[in-house]
């Protein structure tokens, strides 16, 4: 029987142990009831359960579609990020083998896909570089250091060359996972560039000598290493006259002729000397491990010889001189920078002493120097301290005996130094480029003086090439003029022969504009320079002075003489006046006037005096007319 | 240690006047009504003047293998060598749970305490808060049993008396003590999951308010049809809740309704609902559920066993759940739990609405629902002498 209804039965059962059938019935009915109410309960549960877990399984479904497409739009992405990287990109796992490999990085090591498909180890891919050439090295060594260094640090670089002579640039990552990362870049050009750039900043261009920089670093080197009792040399070479060819051929050729220079110069030193560009038309040689200064003064004389030799250039002969200066170490100093600066120093000695030769460093050049120093400080507040004066001197017409012009000379009196002469002050005004403004103040000082001179005087003012090449010449004559009323035709300009020699057809047209404005134009010591007739066949000058030395030199000699006859003749011939310069005796004046010169100028007549002086001299001339008369 | 079994119903009062005249510990269990007027109290005070009587109302009282809803079951205890203490405390507001277990812990805390058994109210008491309160006092070590009042399907009212007449809103404990006694306990369900697994995703102690984002009461009466919703919050024991923390994920804990709320849509259980863990339905099948019950009387058996004793009596808490689900069926679980104590141990116990005891894989005395509880008590006197 049924347990539960042996238990009912034991329930319905009376204490006279009858079974009580009414509650026998009850039992069993509510059982049934308990019964439909747990299948309803049951079917229910279960069919909420059904249509809940099918409602869930859509939800899910619903989202691994998304998922999917996403994972699809992920890799997608993660390819085409992978596939358009520059560098090329290998992931490893934890036991070195490959998880992915973009196309890139099997182009820059020639494999193929199948062998660098995912799960091949590290070393059978360097085997294959190994067998096809874009691996150099042990490859043994290799792995390990690469486990080694990933299983050490985050990140790890190394950079390798290649057997064909790639660099590439290899960053390795360690991921989470205990695998890696690596990612390798073809540096070979950035490589290049960048050995190209410490190349350009430490060498010239145009000879690709050593520059400045390298020059330094190389004699702080050198210095380091001089044996006990050995000396070394630096050596200041300059080229004389490379500015006038470079300003007349041109650049190009300018450029190919310091290239030759700088070949004949490696031609002259050792293999262990250094040779470097310091400057436009300067160069310096590092003469190391010498025995004595006899070493170097016969490099500098080879040197000197090797570049006096012509150039030819694109069908132009072209000569220029060297300008050596020399110091030598310990004997000058131990100091780069010093050895640099005497050289430099010894250097502008013979430069300022005549050119094409070498001058080894004195003590005393240092001391010229500071004094020249000095003097450029003093010039450059001079004009504002009114230190200057202009002094004129009388030029006589050799006709009638008076006096045609005066020439203005400027006159430095310095507080402390007194009167400093010319030849001390203009070559350094002209250096320091105060030049212009001195002969701007020149010029109008001389026409306000000239002002105060009879109608028929002039007063010739010499120009230094720098002021007619300056664009501001034009405007200053016009000013001057105006602001003291003198007539055009009263102001002489004298220029010099090295006026002409310099941007020629720029000078003529200043002339011109000067000359149409009627001011006369004056060629000065003629006879001093290369006395190019054609010089004068270039321009119309008015005038023609002849150089003292000419005038000095009849008395010893014919030769001077004929000189002096040539150019008066000559000058005559193109209507030209001529001076005789430096005229000192009674009997020079009587040769020039023989001669056919016009006019004459010198101590015979009258030193350079002061205006005040000027005045007397045309008083007296006024007298002596009067007395004529 | 000695053991006698009597019983109250109306027609014929106490079966027994008690021969165990100086029994010290009485234990017994009836309906609210027949509990709350006092009088059952009053008659065993009466009977058994030394004895710490200790009792509460249930949801179907267990005598052996009886089930009765209308009479009041009663074991009298006489230990040989086993001091007994009582504690008891009110409980004013379910947020005061673990205060409340934390004081019955110091009345019962001693270096010799041996076991402790609870009674506690069953619908006003959050009950794993309450134990956590006792064991956190008493140590984590010591047999911690009992049981969560009921009061029928009804979810009105519990009382629960010790030393007198039961009360509403109280909470009552007897400690064991000495190194005679001996306490098994078991614990077991026997439920099955059923459905997906879910997201406790709003919870308030232990109030649940939403499951994977939706309030918890609509997916019940979803569940229930609305058959069943009448029967609310009863009839929500036919599914109870498992709960866990991801964290954990073997350790599990069932959870039974104590109340709805139909404004709010949250439902109370009896203890915690932690937010963030995972919770899934279950349901009875009737053999399995029997099974479970027969389990957790021989862990209860077997911690004795373990010490060479069998148990002189052994008391049952199951969860009213059970026995709503199963019905007439339900003597079916009282039965395989009897075969595995011994039919000649007599069993005492009662339908509850929560049941404690330590965790069967953890140790960790908890708050269980939906379980049968077995705790079986001896005394090992002269024996080991």
């Amino acid at each position: 029987m049924n347990k539960l209804f042996v238990r009912q039965l034991e329930k319905a059962r009376g204490s006279t142990g009858e079974v009580d059938l009414d509650a026998l019935g009850r039992l069993v009915s509510a059982e049934y009831e308990q019964t439909a109410v747990d299948r309803r309960r049951t079917d229910r549960s279960i069919s909420q359960m059904i249509e809940e877990l099918d409602q869930l399984n859509r939800e899910l479904e619903g989202v691994v579609k998304e998922r999917t497409g996403q994972l699809r739009q992920r890799e997608q992405e993660f390819h085409a990020a992978l596939e358009n990287m520059s560098q090329g990109l290998i992931m490893f796992d934890a036991s070195a083998r490959v998880v992915v490999c973009n196309e890139r990085y099997m182009q820059m090591y020639a494999l193929s896909p199948e062998v660098a498909q995912p799960g091949h180890t590290l070393r059978e891919l360097i085997d294959h570089r190994l067998a096809n050439g874009t691996f150099a090295g042990d490859a043994d060594q290799y792995t390990e250091e690469l486990r080694a260094g990933i299983a050490r640090d985050d990140t790890s670089r190394l950079i390798t060359e290649l057997a064909d002579g790639r660099t590439i640039s290899v960053v390795n990552r360690r991921m989470a996972n205990g695998g890696w990362v690596a990612t390798h870049e073809d540096i070979t050009e950035r490589r290049d560039a960048e050995k190209k750039i410490a190349h350009m900043a430490r060498h010239d261009v145009v000879t690709d000598l050593p520059n400045r920089v390298l020059l330094r670093e190389r004699l702080g080197e050198a210095l380091a290493s001089v044996k006990r009792g050995a000396r070394l040399g630096v050596l200041y070479v300059d080229l004389d006259r490379f500015k006038a060819v470079n300003d007349t051929l041109g650049h190009p050729v300018g450029d190919e002729l310091l290239r030759m220079v700088a070949q004949r110069l490696r031609g002259c030193v050792r293999q262990t000397d250094t040779i470097a560009r310091v400057g436009g038309d300067e160069f310096a040689i590092i003469q190391a491990d010498i025995e004595g200064p006899q070493c170097t003064s016969q490099l500098a004389a080879r040197i000197c010889d090797a570049i006096r030799a012509p150039y030819e250039i694109d069908g132009h002969t072209a000569i220029v001189d060297a300008s050596i200066g020399i110091s030598l170490s310990p004997d000058d100093s131990v100091e780069p920078d010093t050895l640099i600066k005497n050289a430099d120093m010894a250097l502008y000695r013979v430069k300022a002493e005549g050119r094409g030769t070498y001058r080894f460093f004195e003590p005393e050049m240092d001391a010229r120097m500071h004094a020249r120093r000095k003097l450029e400080l003093a010039l450059r507040s001079a004009l504002a301290n009114r230190e200057f004066e202009v002094h004129y001197q009388p030029i006589v017409n050799l006709a009638d005996n008076t006096i045609a012009s005066c020439e203005a000379l400027m006159r430095w009196n310095h507080p402390d130094l007194g009167m400093i002469p010319p030849s001390e002050f203009i070559p350094l005004a002209e250096e320091i480029g105060l030049i212009v403004q001195l002969g701007e103040w020149i010029i109008r000082q001389a026409c306000n003086d000239a002002m105060q001179w009879p109608e028929h005087t002039r007063v010739a003012v010499n120009l230094s090439p720098i002021q007619v090449m300056s664009t501001n010449l034009m405007p200053v004559v016009v000013n001057a003029l105006a602001a003291s009323g003198l007539s055009p035709g009263r102001l002489e300009l004298e220029i010099t022969e090295a006026v002409l020699m310099q941007n020629t057809e720029a000078t003529i047209a200043t002339l011109h504009r000067l000359r149409n404005l009627g001011v006369h134009i004056t060629m000065d010591d003629f006879g001093t320079g290369y006395s190019s007739l054609s010089y004068l066949r270039s321009f119309p000058f008015e005038k023609i002075k002849i150089d003292r030395s000419f005038v000095k030199g009849m008395d010893s000699g014919e030769e001077s003489e004929a000189i002096v006859r040539a150019v008066a003749g000559l000058a005559q011939n193109l209507r030209m006046t001529t001076t005789a310069e430096g005229v000192e005796t009674e009997r020079q004046m009587e040769q020039v006037r023989t001669l056919g010169c016009t006019e004459m100028q010198g101590f015979l007549f009258s030193p350079p005096v002061r205006v005040r002086d000027v005045d007397r001299l045309f008083a007296m001339e006024r007298r002596s007319q009067a007395g004529a008369a | 240690m000695h053991v006698e079994q009597f019983e109250w119903s109306k027609p014929k009062g106490w079966s027994s006047r008690g021969t165990v005249d100086n029994a010290d510990l009485v234990l017994y269990f009836g309906s609210r009504e027949g509990l709350a007027c006092g009088a059952r109290y009053r008659e065993l005070r009466e009977m058994l003047p030394r004895a710490h009587i200790l009792g509460c109302s249930t949801g179907g009282q267990i005598r052996n293998h009886d089930i009765t809803d209308d009479e009041v079951v009663a074991a009298a205890l006489k230990f040989e060598a086993t001091p007994l203490r009582l504690a008891c405390e009110q409980v004013k507001v379910p947020e005061s749970s673990r205060a409340c277990g934390e004081a019955i812990g110091r009345a019962l805390h001693a270096p010799d305490l041996a076991g402790v058994f609870v009674l506690s109210d069953g619908l006003n008491v959050n009950g794993s808060e309450l134990v956590a309160g006792i064991a956190g006092v008493v140590g984590r070590k010591i047999p911690l049993t009992g049981g969560l009042a009921g009061d029928g399907a009804k979810f009105e009212e519990t009382v629960v008396g010790a030393n007198c007449a039961p009360r509403s809103r109280t909470v009552a404990a007897v400690g064991f003590y000495g190194n005679a006694v001996r306490i098994g306990h078991g614990s077991a369900g026997g439920w099955d999951e059923f459905g997906p697994r879910r997201h406790i995703t709003k919870s308030r102690g232990n109030v649940l308010l939403e499951l994977d984002g939706k309030p918890a009461l609509d997916l019940y009466e979803r569940y229930l049809g609305e058959e069943d919703i009448k029967g609310l919050p009863g009839t929500a024991l036919l599914f109870p809740l498992r709960i866990r923390d991801p964290e954990r994920p073997d350790h599990d804990i069932v959870r039974t309704v104590l109340a709805v709320d139909r404004e709010a849509r949250s439902m109370t259980f009896a203890g915690d609902m932690p937010q963030g863990w995972v919770g899934q339905l279950m349901r009875g099948n009737f053999d399995r559920l029997s099974a479970g019950a027969g389990n957790a009387a021989q862990q209860a058996c077997a911690k004795l066993g373990e010490r060479g004793k069998s148990a002189e009596i052994a008391v049952l808490v199951s969860c009213i759940g059970r026995r709503l689900l199963m019905g007439q069926h339900v003597a079916d679980e009282i039965e395989a739990a009897g075969a595995e104590i011994g039919t000649d141990v007599p069993r005492l116990g009662f339908y509850s609405y929560g049941e404690i005891s330590p965790h069967s894989a953890s140790g960790v005395c908890e708050l269980h629902n939906q379980t049968m509880t077995v705790t079986t008590i001896t005394e090992a006197v002269g024996g080991l002498g």
